[in-house]
């Protein structure tokens, strides 16, 4: 035999002797009903502590409603986002408009002052003077 | 494959409850070899089966079981033995041998399992997955997440250390 053959032959020896070493072991026999035992004792906490809310949206009936409201408000939302504009718009229009009057009214509000002013002052209010000074 | 009823509540002798009974001699195994500690690795395997049992949903096969469970396993036992600083195997600790060696003799095997506890993490890990569950490097690399070209690499090492440790050990006692 070759020393190669030799040390190939003692891999294999050593090989076998790895897989016979490393047999899978027995599980200790009540290792299933711990596990079961536990997995209970989990699931009664994680029921005593309530679920957590989406969890609700396991329930497709739950979910449809969601993603239908969330839809509706993204609609509503998106519609009333393209209307800032616009109204922005018209209220300063309005408010150019309302200025205008006001203006309009001041002006107008000024000219009638000044002719009660004017039919109030000393030269108007003595009749007799005013037609001497017309003759 | 077919998908299989994995939800099934245990106790129900399907489902979650028939995977437990098939696999925890496997996940046991591999927990136990790499720890080389009884209680520890009972309590390894059990959260393996408890973190199973979370995943089922994800879980389409059971293949898909299997792979899963060795992986999870290996992965747990390789952060267990990081974060738990045990006490490392000598060598020089092993006893000599009282009589000679023979195939399938209990002092061969213990010397054996010495010596790969010796190993650091990883060539421990790929040890135990390729002797105890006579997995392939593809499959080994791919549980560890490691290139096949590291795994070959670390069973041709650890054989080569093994190989020259147990002659040194034992002599040229015929394994």
């Amino acid at each position: 035999m070759t020393k190669e053959e030799d040390t190939r032959n003692e891999i294999t020896q050593l090989e076998e002797a790895l897989h016979r070493t490393f047999r899978r072991q027995e599980a200790p026999p009540d290792f299933a009903e711990h596990v079961f035992a536990q997995v209970a004792e989990q699931n009664s906490l994680r029921h005593a502590a309530g679920d957590p809310w989406w969890k609700a949206l396991s329930i497709p009936v739950i979910r449809w409603a969601a993603i239908t409201a969330t839809a509706a408000s993204l609609v509503i939302g998106g519609i009333h986002y393209r209307n800032v504009p616009r109204e922005r718009a018209r209220g300063k229009a309005a408010k150019q408009q309302l200025m205008l009057a006001l203006r309009i009214a001041g002006s107008k509000l000024q000219l009638a002052k000044a002719r009660v002013n004017e039919i109030n002052s000393p030269q108007n209010t003595n009749p007799r003077k005013n037609e001497e000074v017309k003759d | 494959m077919a998908e299989i009823s994995l939800a099934d509540p245990p106790n129900t002798g399907t489902g979650f409850a028939d995977l437990v009974r098939r696999h925890q001699s496997m996940v046991f195994s591999i927990a136990q070899h790499f720890l080389a500690d009884r209680p520890a690795a009972e309590e390894l395997a059990q959260d393996v089966f408890l973190q199973l049992h979370a995943n089922l949903p994800n879980l389409k096969s059971e293949e898909h079981v299997k792979f899963w469970l060795r992986k999870v396993t290996a992965h747990r036992c390789i952060d267990y033995k990081r974060r738990h600083t045990l006490p490392q195997v000598s060598l020089e600790d092993v006893a000599e041998p009282g009589a000679p060696a023979r195939s399938g003799d209990p002092f061969v095997e213990r010397k054996l399992r010495q010596m790969v506890a010796s190993l650091p993490e990883k060539p421990r890990m790929v040890m135990i997955l390729r002797y105890q569950e006579d997995l392939n490097p593809d499959d080994i690399a791919e549980m560890l997440a490691m290139p096949i070209a590291t795994v070959k690499s670390h069973l041709q090492r650890s054989l080569a250390m093994l190989r020259e440790k147990i002659t040194r050990a034992i002599g040229e006692v015929t394994i």
